[in-house]
């Protein structure tokens, strides 16, 4: 036992038996990791829709500055290739959209209705915390009644002591078997809670992804030479790159 | 352009005399000593060639020259053998001349500028076209046949004698040529093999030596740049003449000699031409070596013991060679050409050799004076402020101020500017460009941002314990899949096929931007000299400048455009090729795991319906949860009520109705106008959940009778126990510490009543004797009634009691308590 100073009121006895408060340790401990990673999960759900959101519209941006450069203007293919390019784009950040608002509905907003509950949980787990060290408290004070000598005033003292520690036994006794009992039902509800959240996770990824792929399959077709290796690809600019610097007027350095 | 610069260039003397002119005029301009070298190395080098350099390295004459004694007699026969067999083939090229007669000249002067086309015939059916050529030539030299085959009649016609001596003059004479053409044409080839060995030498032996210089010299490897072109087409000459396998003397030779120079003139210009524009840089960097004076000598040194049949004593005694061998090739050549013979079957060809030398030098001299103009204009001068001030002079002011004043009398109106629309146009076409390949850049940079953003967000690493379930393991592993493996591959490509050479291109517009930019100043600087009728060579090299700028852009621009464009293009493509390729990863990843869960035979409406009830329930029943925990477990401890806090319950229950009985969780002491001061645990009804001015933290309540204000933080709603509290002692006096806990105690007066009930009684604890009038003595254990639990001014810490006998008086609280009756000890103390 832990040496505490200027802790009043230890009692001797052992009020709560070692292995409820084991239970109820676990069970805390378990709600506490849940909080923790809801919490995180939601932060980073919440930030990874956001740098999608954003993304998605970085994409956009490339497209509709391309599009409206007087580039355009002087080449009719080129507009047309850009045209191409800013209708997928705007096709992709629409279904991207879709895709977003609704996981904010099934899996963010959840996510943070179910944060919510942990506050008032804590609350309790104080408030029996709190009663648990009244009784304590008041246990000690009869026990150290009790061991007097049986004097009148002592016997007042004790009859009193022990008329303040019923209710409040009754209160942490009450307290604590509703936590033990609320406590892994909550934590189990978890998995009726999420499963439809990270179904619909997966299920909005699905359509959103057939749908880009129908997109970019469609542009790719049109402004791109098809079949290229990356290494082709590389090769070809580097080609180009170095047709560049060969020519006088480009500082090369 | 190209065929003026060779007409002018027919001879030597008035190329030289013209560059030197050229030359001299340089520096006489007063630029800086090192530009003017290095801008008249190429001319110097004509003339040095001619005046002898003290930096050529000595050539081993003597040994050629025993080479080429032993046999005279075989040289001497040969001019004549050569010219037997251009007798035979006369007849056919008679014929071949009177189709071409009139366009010959033109057609040779053609295949000199387009000498790349017949380079690559050249290449692959050497032999054939070697006659073909040779037939050429010779029909062009068809007026001197028969010239010469005239004045041979006419010598027959004279007399014999007059006939043999000539002839014996002639022999003499030819033989004379025929030695000087073979030493010439000896000298070539030797003075080749040497420059190749020496070129070798210093790159292979000497730079590697170097190499081991500890520490090695800095940008050692961009001294030798090109040099490695310069070698291979120098041997690849030498190995053309050595495969034709003739000897020197051979007639043949001297065309196997033509024809490789003419095939190779192209690569021969490509690669002196860079090898003579990075020259400059060779200069640098030798002369940043000696400054260093220990690196310097550790070069020399070096540079000593690894040639040490050579006395070279500089690095720039090797590297100089190819600027001065290619300048030399007209002369060597011109040399030939004046010892050989115009019936010589190669004399044609050895003519247009020369003038293709010629015309290679000047194209050098051009190309090499572009790139130094745009070299000197192109980067982007990065120079302090101070450097700036220290950079001018009154001529850079006078400079400036005539560009200003220029430039304000365009924007006035007052001068017209010089347009040129072609170049305007293809301004335009660049900064649109550049502006979009910057837009371009910034916004592939932003998305890569925010794909790093999204890669930073690790969602799998929550799946909240729910090992057990489909969805969150698919969810997980999807994810692992797509941050560890699909995204970085995704980003990693995006990077290197978009983003590099994205950067690249950015860089690669300063050259052109700095361009352009100074051709504005330089084209101000040439409109105001324009107007005048003559010009100062100060002026001239402005001009010159000026033209020299718009021909680079007007030249170059259009493929910068174009090439950057194309870029763009397929950097585009590529773009949408990676979307697809993501797209078409990602959709197969998800698809494989969609197919696992419960759910996934349902239609998406019916699905995402099912999905959002299934969620809408779920935090229905969370928010059933929470209340019920908030209600039963977030309750106070529910202390039993005494009498007096039970009738003002009832009191206040009954006025103001159940909802509002809230309980005071602390002591509040008021501090200002209308608050209560009430104790821990008493019972108030809320009247308004704000105070009169609209503050919802201070609650008006009702204590039972007093009204006021209180912190709405300090109340808490009472919930009344379900079942009735046990029997409450009628705790009526605050005894030891056991008061804290007191909720109820309420220090105005109220009889109290509850003394008549039986089961409790109230004891002295101690003994406690009387001081005054109003004080009551008591004895340890003596039963006493409680008439008041306060004095006369409420003061709780004395009691009113009635003692034994009927005496009453006041005794400290404290000294009282309270007693079931019939349990142990107060029995004992029960005698009445």
């Amino acid at each position: 036992m832990s040496w505490i100073p200027f802790k009043i009121g230890q009692p001797k006895k052992q009020i709560v038996s070692k292995t409820v408060e084991r239970d109820f340790e676990r069970e805390y401990d378990k709600l506490q990791k849940l909080e923790d990673q809801t919490k995180k999960l939601h932060k980073d759900m919440k930030k990874s829709t956001e740098a999608d959101l954003a993304m998605s519209k970085a994409a956009v941006k490339i497209s509709a500055d391309l599009l409206s450069n007087p580039l355009c203007e002087q080449d009719q293919a080129f507009l047309e290739t850009m045209t191409a390019l800013d209708t997928s784009m705007k096709r992709m950040d629409a279904f991207n959209q879709e895709k977003v608002s609704q996981i904010q509905k099934t899996v963010i907003d959840p996510l943070k209705k179910y944060g919510g509950v942990f506050p008032s949980l804590n609350m309790a787990v104080k408030r029996r915390e709190q009663a648990l060290q009244d009784y304590k408290r008041l246990q000690s004070k009869v026990e150290k009644y009790e061991e007097k000598e049986k004097t009148g005033p002592a016997m007042v003292k004790l009859h009193q002591a022990r008329e303040e520690l019923r209710p409040v036994r009754e209160d942490f006794e009450a307290k604590n078997k509703q936590l033990l009992d609320e406590m892994p039902k909550f934590y189990h509800s978890r998995i009726d809670y999420f499963q439809p959240s990270f179904e619909a996770l997966i299920r909005a990824q699905v359509v959103y992804f057939t749908e880009m792929y129908k997109v970019f399959s469609e542009l790719t077709d049109q402004i791109d030479q098809a079949g290229l290796t990356d290494e082709q690809r590389e090769r070809e600019t580097e080609a180009k790159l170095s047709e560049l610097r060969a020519l006088s007027i480009v500082a090369d350095d | 352009m190209c065929v003026c610069v060779f007409n002018a260039a027919a001879s030597l003397q008035q190329i030289s005399a013209s560059l030197g002119t050229e030359h001299n005029r340089t520096r006489r301009e007063g630029r800086s000593r090192f530009t003017a070298a290095e801008s008249g190395i190429l001319h110097k080098c004509l003339f040095l060639t001619v005046i002898s350099n003290m930096e050529v390295p000595r050539r081993p004459h003597p040994t050629s020259l025993t080479l080429a004694l032993p046999k005279p007699a075989s040289s001497a026969l040969s001019p004549l053998g050569a010219v037997e067999k251009v007798a035979k083939k006369e007849p056919m090229t008679d014929k071949l001349q009177e189709k071409k007669d009139g366009t010959t000249e033109k057609d040779q002067f053609e295949e000199e500028t387009f000498h790349t086309e017949e380079e690559s015939v050249v290449s692959s059916e050497l032999k054939d076209t070697n006659t073909s050529t040779v037939e050429t030539k010779l029909s062009s030299q068809d007026s001197f046949s028969d010239d010469s085959s005239m004045s041979e009649e006419r010598f027959a016609e004279d007399s014999k004698e007059a006939k043999r001596k000539s002839e014996e003059e002639e022999a003499a004479a030819k033989e004379r040529t025929a030695q000087r053409q073979l030493m010439a044409i000896e000298e070539l080839v030797q003075s080749e093999r040497n420059y190749l060995h020496l070129l070798q030498m210093s790159t292979v032996t000497i730079r590697s030596n170097l190499q081991k210089l500890q520490p090695p010299p800095a940008n050692l490897d961009s001294m030798f740049l090109y040099i490695e072109d310069v070698i291979d087409v120098s041997s690849r000459l030498l190995s053309l003449l050595d495969q034709k396998q003739v000897q020197p003397g051979d007639p043949h030779f001297l065309e196997t000699l033509c024809d490789s120079f003419l095939s190779l003139s192209s690569d021969i210009e490509e690669a002196y031409r860079e090898y003579l524009a990075n020259y400059n840089n060779v200069t640098v960097v030798e002369n940043s070596y000696k400054q260093k004076e220990a690196l310097w000598n550790d070069i020399v040194r070096v540079i000593k013991t690894s040639a040490p049949e050579v006395n070279a004593t500089s690095l720039s005694f090797f590297l100089v060679m190819p600027v001065q061998r290619i300048a030399r090739y007209p002369l060597l050549l011109q040399t030939i050409q004046k010892h050989t013979e115009k019936t010589h079957p190669a004399y044609g060809l050895l003519e247009q050799t020369a003038h293709t030398s010629i015309a290679l030098n000047c194209r050098i001299n051009e190309y090499k004076r572009f790139r130094e103009v745009a070299d000197k204009y192109k980067k982007t001068e990065t120079l302090t402020i101070k450097d700036k001030i220290n950079r001018l002079n009154s001529h850079s002011i006078a400079k400036k101020t005539a560009r200003l004043s220029q430039h304000i009398k365009h924007e006035t109106g007052i001068a017209t500017k010089l347009v040129d629309e072609e170049f305007d146009a293809l301004e335009g076409f660049f900064y649109v460009l550049e502006h979009g390949i910057l837009e371009l850049l910034e916004n592939v940079e932003m998305y890569l941002h925010h794909l790093q953003g999204f890669l930073a967000c690790k969602t799998e690493e929550f799946d909240l314990d729910m090992d057990g379930e489909k969805a969150p393991i698919c969810y997980k592993e999807i994810t692992t899949a797509l941050r560890q493996w699909i995204l970085p591959t995704f980003e990693k490509r995006m990077r290197t096929l978009i983003h590099k050479p994205l950067c690249a291109l950015r860089d690669l517009l300063v050259g052109p931007r700095n361009l352009i930019r100074k051709r504005l100043d330089k084209l101000l600087d040439y409109e105001l000299i324009c107007e005048k009728s003559s010009l100062s060579y100060e002026e001239q090299d402005v001009a010159n400048t000026y033209r020299t700028m718009n021909t680079l852009l007007l030249n170059e621009l259009p493929q910068f455009n174009g090439l950057a464009l194309q870029m763009i293009w397929s950097m585009l493509g590529t773009f949408s090729c990676l979307h697809k390729d993501l797209a078409s990863d990602m959709e197969q990843l998800f698809q494989s795991f969609a197919q696992q869960l419960p759910h996934s035979s349902l239609d998406p409406s019916a699905f995402w319906g099912w999905a959002e009830s299934a969620v809408l329930e779920g935090a229905r029943r969370i928010e059933t949860l929470c209340r019920s925990v908030e209600d039963t477990l977030n309750a106070p401890v529910v202390q039993p009520l005494s009498p007096s806090s039970q009738r003002r319950l009832k009191q206040l229950t009954d006025k103001h109705g159940s909802g509002k009985i809230y309980q005071v969780m602390g002591t509040v002491v008021g501090s200002r106008d209308l608050d209560l001061n009430l104790a821990k645990g008493e019972l108030v009804a809320i009247i308004s959940e704000a105070d009169s001015r609209g503050d919802k933290r201070r609650w008006l309540v009702d204590a039972g009778g007093r009204r006021g204000y209180v912190p709405s933080s300090k109340l808490l709603r009472y919930h009344q126990p379900t079942e009735d509290p046990p029997p409450s002692p009628h705790l009526t006096l605050p005894v030891g510490g056991a008061g804290i806990r007191r909720h109820s105690y309420t220090p105005e007066g109220r009889p109290l009543t509850v003394m008549s009930q039986p089961c409790f009684q109230v004891f002295a604890a101690y003994d406690f004797t009387a001081r005054g009038n109003h004080e009551v003595s008591v004895r340890t254990g003596e039963p006493v009634r409680v008439l008041e639990p306060h004095d006369k001014r409420g003061n709780p810490e004395w009691s009113l009691v009635e003692a034994r006998g009927g005496q009453r008086g006041y005794v400290p609280s404290n000294y009282l308590a309270i007693m079931p009756v019939g349990t142990g000890p107060a029995g004992t103390h029960q005698p009445y």
